[in-house]
Protein backbone atom coordinates (compact mmCIF):
# COMPACT_ATOMS: atom_id res chain seq x y z
CA UNK A 1 0.00 0.00 0.00
CA UNK A 2 1.24 3.24 -1.29
CA UNK A 3 2.16 6.06 1.33
CA UNK A 4 -0.55 8.44 1.54
CA UNK A 5 0.05 11.62 -0.14
CA UNK A 6 0.87 14.81 2.56
CA UNK A 7 1.84 18.34 2.33
CA UNK A 8 4.50 17.22 4.85
CA UNK A 9 5.12 13.75 5.54
CA UNK A 10 7.30 13.31 8.38
CA UNK A 11 8.58 9.81 7.81
CA UNK A 12 12.57 10.44 6.90
CA UNK A 13 13.07 10.53 3.35
CA UNK A 14 15.49 9.08 1.45
CA UNK A 15 14.98 11.71 -1.46
CA UNK A 16 17.69 10.10 -3.45
CA UNK A 17 16.25 6.81 -4.12
CA UNK A 18 13.11 7.96 -4.85
CA UNK A 19 11.41 7.43 -8.04
CA UNK A 20 10.11 10.72 -10.14
CA UNK A 21 6.59 9.73 -9.48
CA UNK A 22 4.92 7.52 -7.08
CA UNK A 23 7.02 7.41 -4.21
CA UNK A 24 7.27 9.01 -0.70
CA UNK A 25 5.63 12.22 -1.00
CA UNK A 26 7.93 15.24 -0.96
CA UNK A 27 8.58 16.53 2.20
CA UNK A 28 11.99 18.60 2.81
CA UNK A 29 12.50 20.84 0.12
CA UNK A 30 16.26 20.58 -0.46
CA UNK A 31 18.23 20.96 -3.52
CA UNK A 32 21.52 19.64 -2.10
CA UNK A 33 21.30 16.29 -3.14
CA UNK A 34 19.31 15.57 -6.39
CA UNK A 35 18.75 12.56 -8.25
CA UNK A 36 18.07 14.76 -11.79
CA UNK A 37 20.23 17.93 -11.35
CA UNK A 38 18.71 18.63 -15.11
CA UNK A 39 15.37 19.47 -13.61
CA UNK A 40 16.80 22.45 -11.36
CA UNK A 41 18.93 23.43 -14.31
CA UNK A 42 15.36 23.97 -16.20
CA UNK A 43 14.41 25.84 -13.02
CA UNK A 44 17.07 28.41 -13.51
CA UNK A 45 16.66 28.99 -16.79
CA UNK A 46 13.22 29.58 -16.74
CA UNK A 47 14.15 31.82 -14.05
CA UNK A 48 16.23 33.46 -16.11
CA UNK A 49 13.76 33.54 -19.14
CA UNK A 50 11.56 35.76 -16.64
CA UNK A 51 9.68 38.91 -18.32
CA UNK A 52 6.16 40.74 -17.83
CA UNK A 53 3.75 41.11 -20.66
CA UNK A 54 3.58 44.97 -19.17
CA UNK A 55 7.15 45.68 -20.79
CA UNK A 56 5.91 45.09 -24.45
CA UNK A 57 4.65 47.65 -25.81
CA UNK A 58 1.29 46.64 -27.92
CA UNK A 59 -0.28 50.22 -28.81
CA UNK A 60 0.93 50.29 -32.45
CA UNK A 61 -0.78 46.74 -32.96
CA UNK A 62 -4.42 48.29 -31.88
CA UNK A 63 -4.04 50.55 -35.21
CA UNK A 64 -2.51 47.70 -37.01
CA UNK A 65 -5.53 45.51 -36.02
CA UNK A 66 -8.01 47.99 -37.11
CA UNK A 67 -6.44 47.82 -40.41
CA UNK A 68 -6.88 44.19 -41.01
CA UNK A 69 -8.92 42.80 -43.40
CA UNK A 70 -11.46 40.70 -41.48
CA UNK A 71 -10.55 37.29 -42.68
CA UNK A 72 -7.04 38.34 -40.58
CA UNK A 73 -8.90 39.67 -37.78
CA UNK A 74 -10.94 36.25 -37.63
CA UNK A 75 -7.14 34.42 -38.09
CA UNK A 76 -5.57 36.76 -35.29
CA UNK A 77 -8.08 36.22 -32.90
CA UNK A 78 -9.04 32.90 -33.79
CA UNK A 79 -5.11 32.28 -32.51
CA UNK A 80 -5.31 34.49 -29.44
CA UNK A 81 -8.34 32.40 -27.99
CA UNK A 82 -6.78 29.22 -28.89
CA UNK A 83 -3.48 30.22 -26.60
CA UNK A 84 -5.68 32.08 -24.18
CA UNK A 85 -7.29 28.07 -23.91
CA UNK A 86 -4.01 26.43 -23.99
CA UNK A 87 -2.49 28.22 -21.02
CA UNK A 88 -5.55 28.21 -19.01
CA UNK A 89 -4.96 24.40 -19.03
CA UNK A 90 -1.25 24.59 -18.69
CA UNK A 91 -1.47 27.35 -15.70
CA UNK A 92 -2.67 25.14 -13.26
CA UNK A 93 -2.88 21.75 -14.53
CA UNK A 94 0.75 20.35 -14.01
CA UNK A 95 -0.10 21.42 -10.56
CA UNK A 96 -3.22 19.97 -10.03
CA UNK A 97 -1.98 16.55 -11.56
CA UNK A 98 1.27 15.85 -10.63
CA UNK A 99 2.16 17.89 -7.71
CA UNK A 100 0.46 15.39 -5.44
CA UNK A 101 2.28 12.31 -7.61
CA UNK A 102 6.04 13.74 -7.36
CA UNK A 103 8.75 12.31 -5.48
CA UNK A 104 11.73 14.06 -5.52
CA UNK A 105 11.67 17.81 -4.69
CA UNK A 106 13.72 19.26 -7.91
CA UNK A 107 11.16 18.05 -9.99
CA UNK A 108 8.22 19.49 -7.71
CA UNK A 109 9.78 22.50 -8.08
CA UNK A 110 10.25 22.50 -11.82
CA UNK A 111 6.89 21.61 -12.12
CA UNK A 112 5.71 24.62 -9.91
CA UNK A 113 7.88 27.11 -12.30
CA UNK A 114 6.89 25.47 -15.44
CA UNK A 115 3.07 26.15 -14.85
CA UNK A 116 4.06 29.25 -13.55
CA UNK A 117 5.40 30.55 -16.40
CA UNK A 118 2.25 29.82 -17.64
CA UNK A 119 0.11 32.15 -16.27
CA UNK A 120 2.57 34.61 -17.46
CA UNK A 121 1.39 33.58 -20.93
CA UNK A 122 -2.20 33.91 -19.74
CA UNK A 123 -1.78 37.38 -18.58
CA UNK A 124 -0.14 38.56 -21.78
CA UNK A 125 -3.22 37.17 -23.66
CA UNK A 126 -5.23 39.72 -21.51
CA UNK A 127 -2.49 42.58 -22.23
CA UNK A 128 -2.73 42.09 -25.41
CA UNK A 129 -6.83 41.65 -26.64
CA UNK A 130 -7.29 44.74 -23.68
CA UNK A 131 -5.33 46.72 -25.93
CA UNK A 132 -6.93 45.88 -29.46
CA UNK A 133 -10.58 45.81 -29.22
CA UNK A 134 -12.43 47.86 -27.00
CA UNK A 135 -14.15 44.93 -25.16
CA UNK A 136 -12.16 41.92 -24.01
CA UNK A 137 -15.30 40.15 -23.17
CA UNK A 138 -16.39 39.45 -26.82
CA UNK A 139 -13.08 37.19 -27.45
CA UNK A 140 -12.71 35.51 -24.30
CA UNK A 141 -16.09 34.62 -24.14
CA UNK A 142 -16.23 32.93 -27.30
CA UNK A 143 -13.31 30.48 -25.97
CA UNK A 144 -16.18 28.20 -24.36
CA UNK A 145 -18.49 29.11 -26.64
CA UNK A 146 -16.94 28.17 -30.01
CA UNK A 147 -17.05 24.08 -30.98
CA UNK A 148 -13.46 24.26 -33.39
CA UNK A 149 -11.90 25.53 -29.75
CA UNK A 150 -13.92 23.40 -27.28
CA UNK A 151 -12.97 20.53 -29.45
CA UNK A 152 -9.64 20.39 -28.84
CA UNK A 153 -10.06 21.59 -25.42
CA UNK A 154 -12.33 18.26 -24.53
CA UNK A 155 -9.38 16.31 -26.37
CA UNK A 156 -6.61 18.40 -23.83
CA UNK A 157 -8.46 18.46 -20.59
CA UNK A 158 -9.22 15.00 -20.68
CA UNK A 159 -6.01 13.28 -20.02
CA UNK A 160 -5.82 15.76 -17.39
CA UNK A 161 -8.95 14.64 -15.58
CA UNK A 162 -8.78 11.36 -16.04
CA UNK A 163 -5.64 10.89 -14.47
CA UNK A 164 -6.48 13.28 -11.57
CA UNK A 165 -9.94 11.59 -10.94
CA UNK A 166 -8.35 8.20 -10.76
CA UNK A 167 -5.26 9.27 -8.95
CA UNK A 168 -7.75 11.10 -6.24
CA UNK A 169 -9.54 7.80 -5.88
CA UNK A 170 -5.97 5.46 -5.59
CA UNK A 171 -4.84 8.27 -2.94
CA UNK A 172 -8.08 7.71 -0.78
CA UNK A 173 -8.87 4.08 -1.26
CA UNK A 174 -5.64 2.17 -2.52
CA UNK A 175 -5.17 -0.77 -5.00
CA UNK A 176 -8.30 -3.16 -5.13
CA UNK A 177 -11.49 -3.66 -5.75
CA UNK A 178 -14.16 -1.38 -3.61
CA UNK A 179 -17.93 -0.18 -4.10
CA UNK A 180 -18.18 3.22 -4.27
CA UNK A 181 -21.79 5.17 -4.72
CA UNK A 182 -22.64 1.73 -5.40
CA UNK A 183 -20.35 1.50 -8.89
CA UNK A 184 -17.88 -1.38 -8.47
CA UNK A 185 -14.04 0.23 -9.03
CA UNK A 186 -11.15 -1.11 -9.52
CA UNK A 187 -8.06 0.51 -8.39
CA UNK A 188 -4.35 -0.33 -10.08
CA UNK A 189 -0.82 1.29 -9.69
CA UNK A 190 -0.37 0.04 -13.12
CA UNK A 191 -3.53 1.49 -14.83
CA UNK A 192 -2.78 5.15 -12.44
CA UNK A 193 0.70 4.54 -13.76
CA UNK A 194 -0.44 4.80 -17.51
CA UNK A 195 -2.72 7.64 -17.31
CA UNK A 196 0.19 9.64 -15.60
CA UNK A 197 2.32 8.36 -19.04
CA UNK A 198 -0.59 9.27 -21.71
CA UNK A 199 -1.07 12.42 -19.51
CA UNK A 200 2.58 13.40 -20.14
CA UNK A 201 2.83 12.47 -23.71
CA UNK A 202 -0.42 14.48 -24.21
CA UNK A 203 1.05 17.42 -22.38
CA UNK A 204 3.90 16.93 -24.24
CA UNK A 205 2.21 16.99 -27.85
CA UNK A 206 0.32 20.65 -26.71
CA UNK A 207 3.90 22.11 -25.90
CA UNK A 208 5.58 20.70 -29.08
CA UNK A 209 2.59 21.27 -31.95
CA UNK A 210 -0.76 22.65 -30.36
CA UNK A 211 1.03 25.97 -30.04
CA UNK A 212 2.94 26.08 -33.12
CA UNK A 213 0.31 26.66 -36.02
CA UNK A 214 -0.65 29.98 -33.57
CA UNK A 215 2.91 30.95 -33.27
CA UNK A 216 3.33 30.81 -37.22
CA UNK A 217 0.61 32.84 -37.53
CA UNK A 218 1.81 35.43 -35.67
CA UNK A 219 5.17 35.92 -37.04
CA UNK A 220 3.44 35.81 -40.83
CA UNK A 221 1.83 39.02 -39.32
CA UNK A 222 5.10 40.08 -38.00
CA UNK A 223 7.42 39.49 -41.46
CA UNK A 224 4.70 42.30 -43.17
CA UNK A 225 5.86 44.36 -39.98
CA UNK A 226 2.39 44.46 -38.78
CA UNK A 227 1.11 42.90 -34.84
CA UNK A 228 4.81 43.60 -34.25
CA UNK A 229 4.22 43.61 -30.51
CA UNK A 230 2.19 41.10 -30.32
CA UNK A 231 5.18 38.75 -32.44
CA UNK A 232 7.46 40.09 -29.75
CA UNK A 233 5.18 38.26 -26.75
CA UNK A 234 4.67 35.56 -28.76
CA UNK A 235 8.54 34.88 -29.03
CA UNK A 236 8.88 35.24 -25.37
CA UNK A 237 6.18 32.26 -25.23
CA UNK A 238 7.86 30.09 -28.30
CA UNK A 239 11.19 30.27 -25.58
CA UNK A 240 9.23 29.48 -22.70
CA UNK A 241 7.38 26.85 -24.44
CA UNK A 242 10.61 25.00 -25.82
CA UNK A 243 11.75 24.88 -22.65
CA UNK A 244 8.54 23.43 -21.47
CA UNK A 245 8.90 20.84 -24.51
CA UNK A 246 12.52 19.86 -23.07
CA UNK A 247 11.27 19.39 -19.57
CA UNK A 248 8.84 16.91 -20.77
CA UNK A 249 10.88 15.21 -23.15
CA UNK A 250 13.21 14.24 -20.23
CA UNK A 251 10.65 13.02 -18.15
CA UNK A 252 8.98 10.89 -20.49
CA UNK A 253 12.69 9.55 -22.06
CA UNK A 254 13.43 8.92 -18.49
CA UNK A 255 10.14 7.19 -17.59
CA UNK A 256 10.81 4.96 -21.08
CA UNK A 257 14.31 4.14 -19.77
CA UNK A 258 12.87 2.34 -16.73
CA UNK A 259 16.26 2.78 -14.14
CA UNK A 260 14.02 5.66 -12.26
CA UNK A 261 10.92 3.16 -12.29
CA UNK A 262 11.17 -0.18 -13.83
CA UNK A 263 7.51 -0.25 -14.04
CA UNK A 264 7.32 3.04 -16.01
CA UNK A 265 9.42 1.00 -18.93
CA UNK A 266 6.62 -1.50 -19.10
CA UNK A 267 3.80 1.02 -19.30
CA UNK A 268 5.62 3.39 -21.74
CA UNK A 269 5.74 0.17 -24.08
CA UNK A 270 1.99 -0.61 -23.09
CA UNK A 271 1.27 2.27 -24.12
CA UNK A 272 3.43 3.22 -27.22
CA UNK A 273 0.56 2.62 -29.79
CA UNK A 274 -1.97 5.06 -27.99
CA UNK A 275 1.16 7.60 -27.46
CA UNK A 276 1.28 7.47 -31.45
CA UNK A 277 -2.14 7.99 -31.99
CA UNK A 278 -2.61 10.88 -29.63
CA UNK A 279 0.52 12.57 -31.92
CA UNK A 280 -1.53 11.89 -35.03
CA UNK A 281 -5.10 13.38 -33.57
CA UNK A 282 -3.40 16.51 -32.34
CA UNK A 283 -1.36 16.85 -35.66
CA UNK A 284 -4.67 16.15 -37.45
CA UNK A 285 -6.81 18.38 -35.41
CA UNK A 286 -3.63 21.45 -35.69
CA UNK A 287 -4.37 20.57 -39.78
CA UNK A 288 -8.26 20.98 -38.95
CA UNK A 289 -7.59 24.36 -36.92
CA UNK A 290 -5.52 25.91 -39.94
CA UNK A 291 -8.65 25.16 -42.44
CA UNK A 292 -10.97 27.30 -40.04
CA UNK A 293 -8.30 30.06 -39.51
CA UNK A 294 -8.06 30.51 -42.95
CA UNK A 295 -11.99 29.21 -43.97
CA UNK A 296 -12.71 33.64 -45.41
CA UNK A 297 -9.08 33.52 -46.80
CA UNK A 298 -5.70 33.30 -46.07
CA UNK A 299 -2.74 35.53 -45.38
CA UNK A 300 0.21 36.38 -47.14
CA UNK A 301 2.99 34.03 -46.83
CA UNK A 302 0.50 31.06 -45.52
CA UNK A 303 -2.05 28.99 -46.25
CA UNK A 304 -3.75 25.90 -45.43
CA UNK A 305 -1.30 23.43 -47.46
CA UNK A 306 1.65 25.47 -46.06
CA UNK A 307 0.87 25.07 -42.44
CA UNK A 308 -0.49 21.63 -43.02
CA UNK A 309 2.61 20.25 -44.39
CA UNK A 310 4.96 22.57 -41.54
CA UNK A 311 2.77 20.73 -38.62
CA UNK A 312 3.59 17.35 -40.09
CA UNK A 313 6.67 18.36 -40.43
CA UNK A 314 7.23 19.30 -36.59
CA UNK A 315 5.11 16.30 -35.65
CA UNK A 316 8.08 13.99 -37.18
CA UNK A 317 10.71 15.87 -35.40
CA UNK A 318 8.54 15.92 -31.57
CA UNK A 319 8.02 12.39 -32.37
CA UNK A 320 11.32 10.98 -33.09
CA UNK A 321 12.53 13.14 -29.59
CA UNK A 322 10.49 10.84 -27.54
CA UNK A 323 11.49 7.65 -28.97
CA UNK A 324 8.33 6.95 -31.66
CA UNK A 325 8.63 6.70 -35.13
CA UNK A 326 7.55 9.83 -37.33
CA UNK A 327 4.07 9.04 -39.05
CA UNK A 328 4.48 11.60 -41.84
CA UNK A 329 6.51 9.86 -44.51
CA UNK A 330 6.97 12.78 -46.75
CA UNK A 331 7.43 15.96 -44.35
CA UNK A 332 11.01 15.75 -44.19
CA UNK A 333 11.53 19.55 -45.13
CA UNK A 334 10.38 22.72 -43.53
CA UNK A 335 8.29 24.66 -45.63
CA UNK A 336 8.38 27.79 -43.83
CA UNK A 337 12.22 28.04 -42.38
CA UNK A 338 11.88 31.66 -41.82
CA UNK A 339 10.12 30.85 -38.77
CA UNK A 340 12.96 29.63 -37.10
CA UNK A 341 14.51 33.18 -37.40
CA UNK A 342 11.49 34.02 -35.43
CA UNK A 343 11.97 31.33 -32.70
CA UNK A 344 15.57 31.90 -32.19
CA UNK A 345 16.21 33.14 -28.88
CA UNK A 346 19.71 35.02 -29.23
CA UNK A 347 18.25 38.40 -29.86
CA UNK A 348 14.67 37.89 -27.44
CA UNK A 349 15.01 41.19 -25.56
CA UNK A 350 12.34 42.63 -23.20
CA UNK A 351 13.15 46.55 -22.68
CA UNK A 352 10.72 48.11 -24.46
CA UNK A 353 13.23 50.87 -25.59
CA UNK A 354 15.78 47.68 -26.75
CA UNK A 355 12.74 46.25 -28.76
CA UNK A 356 13.33 46.07 -32.84
CA UNK A 357 10.07 45.01 -33.76
CA UNK A 358 7.80 46.69 -31.20
CA UNK A 359 7.21 50.15 -32.31
CA UNK A 360 7.88 52.06 -29.03
CA UNK A 361 5.08 54.93 -28.14
CA UNK A 362 5.59 57.09 -25.35
CA UNK A 363 2.48 57.06 -23.28
CA UNK A 364 0.55 54.78 -25.68
CA UNK A 365 0.20 58.11 -28.30
CA UNK A 366 0.87 57.94 -31.98
CA UNK A 367 2.75 60.37 -32.22
CA UNK A 368 2.88 60.33 -35.77
CA UNK A 369 2.43 63.85 -37.28
CA UNK A 370 2.21 64.19 -41.03
CA UNK A 371 2.12 67.31 -43.21
CA UNK A 372 -2.01 67.39 -44.06
CA UNK A 373 -2.66 67.14 -40.17
CA UNK A 374 -0.55 70.93 -40.15
CA UNK A 375 -2.37 71.85 -43.41
CA UNK A 376 -5.49 74.44 -41.63
CA UNK A 377 -2.50 75.51 -39.01
CA UNK A 378 -1.45 79.34 -39.70
CA UNK A 379 1.20 81.14 -38.14
CA UNK B 1 38.18 19.18 -38.08
CA UNK B 2 36.71 16.79 -40.54
CA UNK B 3 32.83 16.34 -40.97
CA UNK B 4 31.43 13.19 -43.38
CA UNK B 5 27.70 13.73 -43.42
CA UNK B 6 25.31 11.15 -45.64
CA UNK B 7 25.74 13.35 -48.60
CA UNK B 8 28.98 14.85 -48.36
CA UNK B 9 32.07 16.35 -46.40
CA UNK B 10 33.26 19.08 -45.45
CA UNK B 11 36.08 21.29 -42.96
CA UNK B 12 35.00 23.34 -39.62
CA UNK B 13 35.78 26.68 -40.23
CA UNK B 14 37.64 28.23 -37.43
CA UNK B 15 35.25 29.24 -34.82
CA UNK B 16 32.31 28.07 -36.30
CA UNK B 17 29.79 25.79 -34.70
CA UNK B 18 28.53 22.67 -36.11
CA UNK B 19 25.00 24.03 -36.69
CA UNK B 20 27.09 27.09 -38.67
CA UNK B 21 29.05 24.45 -40.77
CA UNK B 22 26.36 22.51 -41.40
CA UNK B 23 24.61 25.40 -43.29
CA UNK B 24 26.85 27.12 -44.63
CA UNK B 25 27.40 24.01 -46.87
CA UNK B 26 24.04 23.61 -47.43
CA UNK B 27 22.64 20.74 -45.01
CA UNK B 28 19.44 20.02 -44.00
CA UNK B 29 19.34 21.10 -40.14
CA UNK B 30 16.69 22.32 -37.77
CA UNK B 31 17.00 25.02 -35.22
CA UNK B 32 15.36 26.77 -32.90
CA UNK B 33 17.09 27.79 -29.65
CA UNK B 34 20.52 28.02 -30.82
CA UNK B 35 22.12 27.51 -27.11
CA UNK B 36 21.21 23.76 -25.54
CA UNK B 37 17.51 23.79 -24.54
CA UNK B 38 15.38 23.22 -27.05
CA UNK B 39 16.89 20.32 -29.02
CA UNK B 40 15.42 21.10 -31.94
CA UNK B 41 18.64 20.77 -34.03
CA UNK B 42 19.59 17.44 -32.52
CA UNK B 43 21.07 14.96 -35.16
CA UNK B 44 22.87 11.39 -35.21
CA UNK B 45 25.77 10.72 -34.94
CA UNK B 46 27.45 7.60 -36.42
CA UNK B 47 31.26 7.57 -35.85
CA UNK B 48 33.56 9.94 -33.45
CA UNK B 49 32.67 11.86 -30.83
CA UNK B 50 32.09 15.48 -29.27
CA UNK B 51 32.16 17.56 -26.37
CA UNK B 52 30.14 20.43 -24.49
CA UNK B 53 31.84 23.21 -22.76
CA UNK B 54 28.81 23.33 -20.73
CA UNK B 55 26.41 20.71 -20.30
CA UNK B 56 23.08 21.18 -22.75
CA UNK B 57 19.48 21.31 -21.44
CA UNK B 58 17.93 19.40 -23.97
CA UNK B 59 17.31 15.72 -23.90
CA UNK B 60 20.03 13.82 -26.06
CA UNK B 61 20.19 10.05 -26.66
CA UNK B 62 23.01 8.02 -26.70
CA UNK B 63 23.93 8.61 -30.28
CA UNK B 64 22.87 11.91 -30.83
CA UNK B 65 24.57 15.34 -30.52
CA UNK B 66 23.42 18.83 -30.27
CA UNK B 67 25.31 21.02 -33.30
CA UNK B 68 24.26 24.38 -32.28
CA UNK B 69 26.53 24.08 -28.69
CA UNK B 70 28.85 21.26 -29.19
CA UNK B 71 32.38 21.27 -29.60
CA UNK B 72 34.27 18.74 -33.01
CA UNK B 73 37.17 17.45 -31.43
CA UNK B 74 37.82 14.55 -33.94
CA UNK B 75 36.83 13.62 -37.19
CA UNK B 76 33.12 13.09 -37.29
CA UNK B 77 30.61 10.82 -39.26
CA UNK B 78 26.99 12.55 -39.33
CA UNK B 79 23.93 11.13 -40.35
CA UNK B 80 22.79 14.73 -41.98
CA UNK B 81 21.37 15.17 -45.52
CA UNK B 82 22.15 17.92 -47.70
CA UNK B 83 19.13 20.27 -48.62
CA UNK B 84 19.50 19.97 -52.38
CA UNK B 85 19.46 15.60 -52.41
CA UNK B 86 15.81 15.73 -50.05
Amino acid sequence: MKMKYSTFSQADNNQMGEPMFFGQPVNVARYDQQKYPIFEKLIEKQLSFFWRPEEVDVSQDRIDFRNLPDHEKHIFLGNLKYQTLLDSIQGRSPNVAFLPLVSIPELETWIETWSFSETIHSRSYTHIIRNIVNDPAVVFDDIVRNRHIIERAGDISTYYDELIQYANLYNQFGEGTHQLNGETITIDLFELKKKLYLCMMSVNVLEAIRFYVSFACSFAFAERRLMEGNAKIIRLIARDEALHLTGTQHIINIMQEGDDDPQMAEVARACHEQSIEIFRHAAEQEKQWAEYLFKDGSMIGLNYSILSQYVEYITNLRMSAVGLEPIFPGANQNPIPWINAWLVSDNVQVAPQEVEVSSYLVGQIDSEVSLEDLGEFEL
Amino acid sequence: MQVITRDTLFELAEGETLLEGLERTGHHVEYQCRSGYCGACRIKLKVGSVVYPKPPLAFVKRDEILPCCCLVTEPIVINVPLKSKL
